[in-house]
């Protein structure tokens, strides 16, 4: 366990709600969430399904709006900033991982891996040759030029990894990183990123369902109902 | 219109309306056993409405094309019947002398006794099938109202029996009173409305007739509506006896009208009778036994019948009972109708053209010419024909022209569906993971497809319609540049909606069951992981192939025995099961049979050599029977062959199956654009010349664009690399751009037929401008179209002018000095045949017998000269001022080596030359005036540039030195025609109003040369837009499509949207992503369409110069560019709603939809 003082904080989310309507029913996805990540922390965000779990993290990630509260990411305040600069915040700073990889299927790996950076506006050579070193990080060198359509589940996660952690982001979001993947490839990706977390001190935060990916982050935050029960704060941790 | 295709549109229409109604009534029954899949299928349509109405667009264009050609038909129809209704009234046929003496002139019909008439009334005194008959005289002359200084050079003069009126319709004055002829007085006579409108006369006017130099004065007594008696153009009517003094013919008169009984319009279907009758009255027997001895004998006989196989089936019964009567003893009445029938005539001495009867045709030719004293024209009978004719030729052209549109109309309704199953791949999977069978797919999407294209058909009918009233209103607009008093009224016949709406629908229907039936073979649990299907590698074997079509044919005997031994059983609607089993297996037993065969072929076919093989045959057949369109597609065929053969070559040396895909079909598309782009005479020397037609045009479009097509999408990485290349200095664009242009380019089959589409319409498009362009002779030369001549002045016939020299210079209105020449001619009917040829039969056209100083004046360009008078033009003008009796041709009566250009209706060709030689001999040639029957021997030793006075639009007919046909016809030839070259820095349209008003009482009109090139230009530039804009519609199919795959493709990307959002992905570059994107397909499509079509014009251009030096290739700039600008402007917009959509997508929730 990591022990963190406040400047340590890279993200601190307080208060956070959101609520959804589907015109006919209103669901309270997060009633009054509170955590607070250190930075090169890995954090697993657990609990059963529908208890608002993706719904935080898009909340943290600024992929979705909150309706109460506020998220400061590395002392800036998401939610305030323009749509714009939200997009080029995340471009810049953050990394995602899904559980179905979401890659670009008409795109070959090493193109999918350098989309953030020419986000970015890192030239083009620059963009090619950082795409392919992330690659060799993640063992693909040798299936750069391959299309997803190509390449194994597993194989599909270590380039949405790459394509995450390209842009040497701080913060690392996992929707079910491993939630598609047999256990065997799943220890792999999960050994993988806790390499990433231990040479760039990179912050993790991961959705999983899974046991063996609780396990092996440095804390567990457990959801219920939209609450946090537990381990939303860094000296928090939650028992499995 | 009664004839589609040659289809009668009434047995088309029911024809139609079974077949769409039993397919209806099938899907009918269909969803009642199945309405759960109904509401499978139905359920999709009210989902996206945005996307459903795109779709109804897409579908509905086929049927807006069928509407807008029946429409136009329809509406050519009426408006022709309805102006010979209204022109002719009751009258159904005229009758008109063969025969005239030396007090005829031209201009006018030959004069014959009343007492001829007097003769005919008592002949038909019983006959029930006419109910009037009325003798008449009609003549020309200039008019002038000096009340107002307005005239009118060709006012025509009608003189009526007044007994007589009523029996063939009476005469109605504006006001609405019957005008009695009866009542006139001395010197007074009624103006039709055109005439009135013309010489803005009123009641009490007087008018100034001119005949000779002193006019007559007559005074309107009233103005009469135009139609029947009263006559169509300006008319003046008058009692006959007041007209037989004018014309100084007392007691003759030069027609006599006949009125059938019946309607105004029922009437027409006694014509047949009445004009038979006519016939075989006014007919010389002696010279129809004559005729009947000559054709009787044996060689003639089978003449007549070697020919019947070349007649049309029209013909055919008119002459087998020609045959049959020939046979009869004696000169039947109906054998001498049908010889004086000059349809059958025609046909008889066309048969008995060949060697060895050519002096039984001779003879024939002579005693046809001798039959009849008289000619009856039913002419009510032969408008309304002619009116059917030119609408259902229009109606066919603008179907021929659409052609392209529906071909992508069908395109797009098959992508359409194609993609709609891609969407519901996973659940239709899902569907037949719990029991749903593959006929419960195909009906699932019959449900939906139906319902579609019910609506699309109506909203398409509805449309189409609408857009025929825009062309109609856009043509009379054409119309009213160079013709005042005709217009087209709108009008739709309810036959032709059916049958627009129900080809619409069977349209639809039939590619929906097509790409229904192909969508429903999926493989089941790659449509519910929705993962790519697998590649089958079972194939059949050559036992399953070769035993299916004995199965086929045993399985109807099997479901025989079934419903037997069913039926012994007494289990009734089991039996009836089997029974319809059965019928279904025997209509299907040639269907296996023949698949069963394809699939047999399929396997040689695709490793090329089978398709090698039948490409060669069909070229080297195209060289055999001289065709141009086997040649070139056989060719094409073995190309692809060879392209398939490097494939298969390929694979067995394990290359991957991309790398020799590329090889293969790049091979395949640039050597077919290599070939279809080479000029179209580089071949000649291997082919010799083969003839092509307009068909060439649409099988060049297909097969440059399906080339270019399949060598840019085989090679879209290089395209994609060249654009990231060129993108890579623009920042934030580059991301955009290379997912713009990777997502079309991943989903080839569907970006390739959007491509197509898109190319294909562009590529028309640009075709029909250059050559509009090209061919626009306002563009041209114009001292080489007129001769050099700036003004042209017509005069009537009888009112020519004694001295036009001494009448200009005695006139205040005009200068001697700014006349630098004038030339006159006299357009004069005669039959000509050539004397050397191997058809030597008499065949109607036209002389322009001209005075010295036209043929020394004359700046016109000979394309040909005869050895022995040239070098140049001037050498052959003199020529035939030394000897009259050498004559130069128009262009149009000359053959072309490859066709195109010809003279159109014109019968009459030289033999033993082509337009396109180098040089012709002298030829010789006779012409006949047929009233007369004086021939005069010619020669010709010139030949036109088919420029020439605008293609014959300002002038057709044989040059003539006018001195050989006075020595030859026994009355005078006035001049009617001049031609007037202006002195530098003259007026033109001044002089031209001087020259009108001078020469006012000879009822000149006369016209600035290149002002009236310009007009009609502009006439023919305004048809050519018109025709544009038409296949124009198809654009809407290719914006349709692209708005169809820009809705899809949010709907599908909607997780990857969310992704790009993820990832840094601002808004708007989600929006231009798919902005680019379509932008992408659209100016492919449209540089691939510009590029070829151009490529393509140039060498039609090129082809055209060999006979038409003159032509000049240039490409409209303006209009492609404005064609450019509206295709992809539209594309834009088709995306723009479906990209802002996109982008508006919250990546979180983009990222939660599966």
């Amino acid at each position: 366990m990591i022990k963190l003082s406040t400047n340590d904080l890279i993200i601190s989310a307080t208060g956070i709600q959101k609520t959804y309507s589907t015109g006919v029913v209103e669901v309270r996805a997060l009633q009054g969430v509170d955590l607070h990540v250190g930075r090169g922390e890995i954090v697993a965000i657990m609990g059963p399904s529908g208890c608002g779990k993706t719904t935080l993290l898009n909340c943290l990630s600024g992929l979705d709006e909150i309706d109460r509260g506020q998220v400061l990411i590395d002392g800036t305040v998401l939610h305030d900033l323009p749509d714009n600069d939200r997009s080029d915040y995340r471009a810049r700073r953050m990394g995602f991982v899904f559980q179905l990889y979401n890659l670009l299927p008409v795109l070959r790996a090493v193109e999918n891996v350098e989309m953030p950076l020419l986000v970015s506006g890192v030239s083009p050579a620059e963009a090619r040759r950082r795409a392919l070193d992330m690659l060799d990080q993640v063992g693909l060198a040798d299936r750069a030029s391959h299309l997803p359509g190509e390449l194994s589940g597993g194989q599909r996660q270590r380039v949405t990894i790459a394509r995450a952690l390209v842009n040497n982001p701080a913060i690392i979001w996992g929707d079910e990183p491993t939630g598609d993947l047999d256990s065997e490839t799943a220890d792999e990706i999960m050994e993988l990123m806790l390499q990433l977390n231990k040479s760039n001190n990179q912050t993790f935060v991961l959705v999983t369902h899974s046991r063996e990916v609780g396990e092996r982050a440095h804390r567990i935050v457990r959801m219920r109902d939209g609450r946090i029960e537990n381990g939303g704060q860094p000296a928090d941790a939650a028992p499995l | 219109m009664e004839e589609l295709f040659g289809v009668s549109m009434t047995t088309l229409m029911w024809v139609l309306l079974a077949v769409t109604g039993t397919a209806l009534g099938v899907v009918a029954v269909l969803a009642w056993r199945n309405p759960v899949m109904v509401k499978l299928g139905l359920r999709n349509i009210p989902r996206r409405p945005g996307q459903t109405a795109l779709i109804i667009v897409g579908i509905m264009l086929s049927s807006i094309i069928m509407a807008t050609a029946f429409g136009i038909g329809d509406t050519i129809n009426h408006s022709i019947r309805t102006e010979a209704v209204e022109s002719l009234g009751p009258i159904d046929e005229i009758v008109l002398s063969n025969r005239a003496t030396s007090d005829d002139g031209f201009g006018f019909n030959p004069y014959f006794s009343m007492a001829r008439f007097d003769e005919l009334q008592a002949e038909l005194a019983g006959f029930d099938a006419v109910d009037g008959l009325a003798p008449g005289i009609g003549q020309n002359l200039p008019a002038v109202n000096p009340r107002t200084d307005r005239s009118e050079g060709d006012l025509r003069v009608v003189g009526v029996h007044p007994a007589t009126v009523d029996s063939v319709g009476s005469l109605s004055l504006t006001s609405g009173e019957v005008a009695r002829l009866e009542v006139l007085g001395a010197g007074e006579a009624y103006l039709n409305a055109p005439a009135a409108d013309e010489l803005e006369a009123e009641t009490g006017d007087r008018l100034q007739l001119f005949r000779s130099e002193e006019p007559i004065t007559l005074t309107v007594a009233g103005i009469l509506e135009r139609g029947g008696l009263a006559g169509r153009d300006p008319t003046l009517v008058l009692p006959l006896e007041t007209a037989q003094d004018l014309f100084q013919r007392p007691g003759q008169i030069n027609s006599i009208v006949v009125s059938n009984r019946g309607g105004i319009v029922s009437g027409v279907e006694r014509s047949e009778e009445v004009t038979e009758r006519l016939r075989v009255y006014f007919a010389d027997r002696d010279v129809a036994s004559q005729l009947q001895a000559l054709l009787s004998q044996g060689e003639a006989l089978q003449a007549l019948v070697a020919s019947e196989a070349t007649l049309e089936e029209s013909a055919l019964q008119e002459w087998q009972e020609l045959r049959t009567e020939l046979g009869r003893d004696g000169t039947s009445d109906r054998l001498v109708s049908l010889l004086a029938d000059s349809s059958v005539s025609d046909s008889v001495l066309e048969a008995l053209g060949e060697e060895g009867l050519l002096e039984t045709q001779r003879e024939a030719d002579t005693l046809f010419a001798g039959l009849a004293e008289f000619t009856v024209l039913d002419f009510k009978r032969e408008i309304l024909e002619a009116a059917e004719l030119v609408s259902s030729f229009v109606t066919t052209f603008f179907i021929t022209l659409g052609l392209f549109s529906i071909m992508v109309g069908v395109l797009l309704i098959f992508l359409i569906f194609v993609m709609l199953a891609a969407a519901r791949r996973s659940e239709m999977g899902m569907a037949r993971a719990v029991g749903a069978k593959r006929r419960h797919l195909v009906q699932m999407f019959l449900f939906e497809g139906t319902t579609y294209s019910v609506i699309a058909a109506a909203v398409g009918v509805a449309i189409g319609l609408a857009v025929s009233t825009l062309i109609i209103t856009l043509v009379n607009q054409a119309i009213g540049i160079v013709e005042t008093d005709f217009s087209f009224t709108r009008h739709f016949e309810p036959r032709s909606i059916v049958v627009a709406y129900c080809l619409g629908i069977a349209i639809t229907f039939a590619t929906v069951a097509v790409s229904a039936y192909r969508v429903s073979r999926l493989n089941i649990v790659a449509a519910i992981r929705d993962t790519p299907t697998p590649i089958s590698i079972t194939t059949r074997t050559w036992r399953d192939i070769l035993i299916a079509p004995l199965r086929a044919m045993g399985r109807p005997f099997i479901l025989g025995g079934r419903a037997l031994r069913a039926l012994s059983r007494a289990r009734l609607p089991q039996a009836a099961g089997h029974l319809l089993q059965m019928l279904w297996a025997i209509v299907s037993i040639p269907a296996v049979f023949y698949s069963s065969i394809a699939q047999a072929l399929w396997r040689p076919f695709t490793s090329g050599w089978l398709a090698f093989l039948l490409g060669a045959v069909v070229a080297w057949q195209g060289i055999e029977v001289n065709q141009a369109a086997p040649f070139t597609i056989g060719v094409s065929l073995a190309i692809v062959g060879v392209g398939l053969m490097i494939r298969t070559l390929l694979k067995r040396r394990d290359v991957r199956a991309e790398v020799r895909d590329r090889i293969a079909y790049t091979f395949m598309g640039v050597v077919l654009l290599l070939f279809w782009l080479l000029p179209f005479d580089t071949l000649e020397n291997l082919t010799g010349e083969l003839d092509s037609n307009f068909e060439m045009f649409f099988v060049s479009g297909i097969a440059v664009v399906a080339a270019a097509v399949w060598t840019v999408m085989y090679n879209s990485d290089l395209i994609l690399r060249a654009l990231t290349f060129a993108a890579g200095r623009f920042g934030r664009i580059r991301p955009v751009l290379v997912t713009a242009v990777a997502y079309p380019m991943s989903s080839k089959f569907r970006t390739g037929l959007t491509l197509a589409m898109f190319a294909l319409v562009i590529f028309t498009l640009i075709v029909m401008s250059i050559l509009t362009a090209v061919f626009d002779v306002s563009n041209t030369d114009q001292e080489e179209v007129t001769g050099n001549w700036n003004i042209q002045g017509d005069v009537n016939f009888a009112t020519p002018i004694t001295d036009i020299r001494q009448a200009i210079a005695g006139s205040p209105d005009l200068r001697s000095e700014d006349f630098a020449a004038i030339g006159g001619y006299t357009t004069v009917p005669i039959q000509v045949r050539q004397a050397d040829a191997e058809d030597q039969l008499w065949e109607d056209y036209v002389i322009r017998a001209a005075d010295g100083e036209f043929l020394a004046e004359s700046g016109y360009q000979l394309k040909l000269i005869a050895d022995g008078y040239g070098p140049t033009a001037e050498d052959v003008w003199r020529a035939m001022q030394q000897d009259p009796s050498l004559v130069v041709v128009d262009a149009l009566i000359v053959p072309r080596e490859a066709g195109g250009f010809e003279g159109g209706q014109i019968s009459f060709r030289l033999e033993g030359l082509f337009y396109e030689d180098e040089s012709m001999s002298p030829i010789p040639i006779e012409i006949r005036e047929p009233r007369t029957d004086v021939t005069a021997s010619l020669t010709v030793i010139g030949v036109l540039d088919q420029l020439t006075d605008s293609f014959g639009e300002l002038g057709v007919g044989m040059l003539v030195p006018k001195a050989r046909i006075d020595d030859a016809v026994p009355f005078p030839i006035p001049l009617t025609t001049y031609r007037f070259r202006m002195a530098d820095g003259v007026d033109q349209s001044a002089a031209a109003d001087g020259l009108e008003t001078t020469f006012q009482q000879n009822g000149m009109e006369a016209v600035v040369l290149a002002e009236q090139i310009e007009q009609n230009a502009a006439a023919n530039r305004a048809f050519n837009r018109i025709f544009t804009g038409y296949m124009a519609l198809g654009l809407m199919v290719g914006v349709a499509a692209l708005g169809v795959i820009s809705l899809r493709a949010v709907v599908e990307r909607r997780q990857q949207i969310g992704v790009l959002r993820a990832i840094g992905y601002r808004r708007v570059m989600i929006q231009l992503s798919f902005l680019l994107e379509s932008s992408f397909v659209a100016l492919l499509g449209i540089a691939i369409g510009v590029g070829l079509g151009t490529a393509i014009s140039y060498n039609i251009v090129a082809d055209v110069q060999e006979t038409a030096p003159t032509l000049r290739f240039s490409v409209p700039w303006v209009q492609i560019g404005a064609i450019i600008a509206i295709a992809y402007l539209f594309s834009l917009l088709t995306t723009f709603l479906p990209a802002r959509q996109a982008s508006r997508i919250y990546p979180a929730e983009a990222l939660r939809y599966e």
